[in-house]
């Protein structure tokens, strides 16, 4: 039952995080799904089924943050490209200094539990 | 690879053919980009991995993206909601609420209001245009044993209070009942989780 309250707690955190994680990985440039799925992996904990991002890329694309253009790769597949249009730096730095600052006081606020438990 | 390992393609066409049907009802371009890139994502994971277990390693790849009803839940869910947003169409609102009822008690209410509105305004419609046809059995009695709004069959005792007014005003009052029904669910599904709840920016 505690198991299982912590993952329901995990998968509604990650589900939170992965649209502001998604833009912040475009931040630098332009890039395609799996591309945007390695960064993710590689940087966070917020991917459990890799098919979850592209509903995410489906809707900010909807929603006008970002725009998608396909090319064809060498490889032969064909390749969204994602990039942030000037509505969605605009959301991506208002999400980044929001999460900080809801991270921070979160911080402090869980920070003497992890005190209590260390002495 | 024994004989009956699906080949890998085959494989990888049972998965976008599931998610397809899982697609059903977004808009058919929506549906046709969706599993293009799905199925780039699949190629191209396919071909890094090691080509002498491709058929173990097509599994792994579909594995780790996710069963089609999660990947299409998830499309749908983003879909529905936000379709019904921006529609007045009662059965895609209806049909998205219903959804939202399964998952929280506020869209269970919203559900029940929604319902109980509806039937009220068609109720009223149906014995608007029923009236014409019978015109001793519908309308509004009020008598001892309390009051009746409808049809009454056998025609009940009493005096019927409404007579042919019953047609505009079954008309009006059902219609607003129809559309304020619609304009409150409209306005509650703003409080309907979509599948990735939105953290939203300052100001």
């Amino acid at each position: 039952m505690a198991e299982n309250g912590l993952e329901n707690w995990e998968a509604q955190i990650r589900k939170g995080w992965l649209e502001v994680a998604i833009l912040a990985t475009l931040w630098k440039g332009r890039l395609y799904g799996l591309e945007i799925l390695r960064e993710l992996e590689a940087r966070s904990d917020l991917i459990i089924a890799e098919g979850t991002v592209y509903p995410v890329l489906t809707r900010l694309r909807k929603e006008g943050l970002i725009e998608g253009k396909w090319e064809e790769s060498d490889s032969g597949h064909p390749r969204r490209y994602y990039k942030l249009t000037a509505v969605g730096k605009t959301r991506a730095l208002a999400l980044a200094r929001h999460s900080q600052e809801f991270l921070s006081k979160i911080d402090a606020l869980i920070q003497p539990l992890l005190k209590e438990q260390m002495r | 690879m024994s004989d009956d390992t699906p080949l890998p393609q085959g494989q990888v066409d049972t998965y976008l053919a599931a998610l397809r049907k899982q697609l059903a009802g977004l808009p058919e371009e929506d549906v046709e980009e969706i599993l293009r890139e799905l199925r780039g994502h699949i190629a191209e994971r396919t071909a890094e991995s090691d080509s002498e277990q491709n058929g173990a390693a097509v599994e792994q790849i579909l594995r780790e993206l996710g069963t089609p009803e999660h990947i299409g839940s998830l499309y749908r869910a983003d879909s529905l909601v936000a379709h019904a947003r921006a529609t007045f169409s009662p059965v895609l609102i209806i049909r998205t609420t219903i959804r939202w009822a399964t998952k929280t008690t506020v869209g269970f209410v919203a559900f029940l209001t929604g319902l109980v509105g509806y039937a009220l305004g068609a109720a009223l419609i149906v014995c608007a245009v029923l009236k014409p046809l019978f015109p001793a059995n519908i309308g509004l009695w009020i008598g001892r044993h309390g009051m009746l709004l409808g049809a009454g069959i056998p025609r009940p005792h009493g005096p019927e209070l409404l007579g042919w007014w019953i047609i505009p005003y079954g008309l009006g009052v059902g219609g607003a009942f129809l559309l304020g029904t619609t304009v409150f669910l409209r306005w509650m599904l703003r409080f309907a989780p979509r599948a990735s709840p939105r953290v939203t920016s300052p100001g």
